[in-house]
């Protein structure tokens, strides 16, 4: 049965620490929420544009992991892509109750059936 | 009291708010409640202030909760970690619970509403010298959450000094040792060695504090304390991940954590922050990794332009075989690659 993203990022991806999350879709387009304002969706949508720039700097078909996470003092930031062309951004604050959902967030957000 | 006062060195007091018409009322009320006895330095961004502190010790900081790109909560999370003995404490212009659980959580002693008037500057100023004369407690203590057990240990390896960090809370004392810089045992509940080391980093809560160093009985780890910080860093974030919804990563009062499937240590490189080899552990390609740790900073300085979410500290990559963390600091430049069984990620 196909899932919608939009439905799946609302009802799965707002833990408390969550400060955006989003998509980018196949098409390229961005469907992006923001639950704090210190990550406005404008700033989600720059971290997810700016993830090919990085795709090419460091991985190749070789070393293509199943999703990154880039950890900084005050917050992480995890990229999810499936082989379709689905990206997954997740903008979550460190220590929040957040951090331990971004595992199982990525493992079923890599198993939905986004038709 | 005033006597009292006479006699100390005034005290450095910052105010980090983005209103300059505010900052220029705080500092014209305090300087003349205060008769001389606070330095007041205002900053109207994070980055100013950081400045400032970079400059000389303060002894208090005052910080706006809403401000533009680094919010006031994430900033006194940012001191809490950079500056672990000052004392912070939040102004806003409407306090809400939320406000202001959101800012006790991130550090702030204190969160008060900005005054509006002559009667609010004073009341203030007696709440912020109070706070300023709290006498400190003897020796280093500290919230597991609020100054950063991983900081502290960091701390005393860079310094290379020795001593034993006692971790504890209601139920159980753990024991880190720390000799001439190197993390050399770890012993909580019925657990010793590296596992200890990283049961106790992943505590919920506690407390610690630093005492003075007596050799322990049997020595259980080695290595470079990076890599043992770095792994026990990955092994808490693992542990959180397992544990069931609302529960700790570990229990706090035994230090039994739901057992993780076996992993192993592959490939470990630690170079100096201009890419030179320090610690190579079966690097097949050492100058790949170098070029990719390179990489891997100059992608992170262009996302941290993106995201104001202070330092960077390390990225993660998952494979289906396991994983590898790179981390990318000015001083030190780190590679680890774990595999899961035979795996080979």
């Amino acid at each position: 049965m196909k899932n919608s993203p939009q439905k799946w990022l609302t009802s799965r991806a707002s833990p408390p620490g969550m400060l955006a999350c989003g998509f980018r879709g196949p098409d390229g387009k961005f469907t992006c929420h923001s639950l704090e304002e210190v990550c406005p969706v404008r700033t989600l949508e720059k971290i997810l544009g700016h993830f090919e720039a990085l795709k090419g700097a460091l991985f190749s078909d070789q070393l293509m992991p199943s999703w990154t996470t880039w950890a900084f003092e005050l917050g992480q930031i995890r990229y999810v892509e499936r082989p379709d062309g689905w990206l997954l951004g997740l903008v979550v604050r460190s220590d929040s109750e957040a951090q331990p959902q971004l595992d199982p967030l990525s493992t079923e957000f890599l198993s939905l059936d986004l038709g | 009291m005033a006597s009292d006062k006479n006699s100390q060195a005034p005290r450095q007091v910052l105010f980090v708010d983005d209103e300059p018409d505010f900052l220029r009322v705080v500092k014209e009320a305090f300087d003349s409640l205060s008769a001389g006895h606070w330095i007041i330095h205002c900053a109207s961004t994070a980055d100013a202030a950081l400045q400032l502190l970079k400059q000389r010790k303060m002894d208090l900081a005052a910080v706006d909760v809403v401000m533009p790109m680094l919010d006031g909560v994430q900033f006194l999370q940012l001191l809490g970690k950079r500056y672990p003995d000052l004392k912070k404490v939040s102004l806003t212009g409407h306090v809400t619970e939320e406000k202001r659980s959101a800012c006790l959580a991130a550090g702030a002693e204190l969160v008060i509403e900005k005054p509006l008037s002559a009667e609010g500057f004073k009341s203030v100023y007696a709440m912020l010298d109070d706070l300023m004369n709290w006498a400190p407690q003897q020796g280093f203590q500290g919230m597991l959450r609020r100054v950063g057990l991983q900081d502290v240990i960091q701390m005393e390896c860079l310094g290379r000094n020795s001593s034993i960090l006692e971790v504890y809370n209601d139920h159980v004392l753990g024991r880190i040792y720390i000799e001439d810089g190197n993390i050399i045992h770890a012993a909580g509940g019925d657990v010793t060695g590296e596992r200890a080391l990283q049961r106790l980093l992943a505590l919920p809560g506690g407390s610690f504090e630093l005492v003075p160093f007596e050799p322990p009985l049997d020595k259980t780890i080695s290595g470079p304390w990076e890599f043992l910080l770095m792994e026990a860093a990955r092994v808490r974030d693992e542990l959180a991940a397992q544990a069931p919804a609302g529960e700790p990563a570990v229990d706090p009062k035994t230090l039994v954590a739901p057992a993780i499937g076996s992993v192993r240590v592959v490939e470990t490189l630690i170079c100096s922050g201009a890419g030179e080899p320090l610690f190579d552990a079966d690097c097949a390609d050492v100058p790949g990794r170098v070029l990719f740790l390179k990489s891997v900073a100059g992608q992170a300085a262009q996302l941290g332009a993106i995201a104001a979410l202070g330092n960077f500290d390390r990225l993660e990559l998952q494979f289906d075989s396991g994983r590898i963390i790179a981390q990318a600091r000015a001083d030190r430049l780190v590679f680890v690659a774990v595999a899961k069984d035979n795996g080979s990620p």
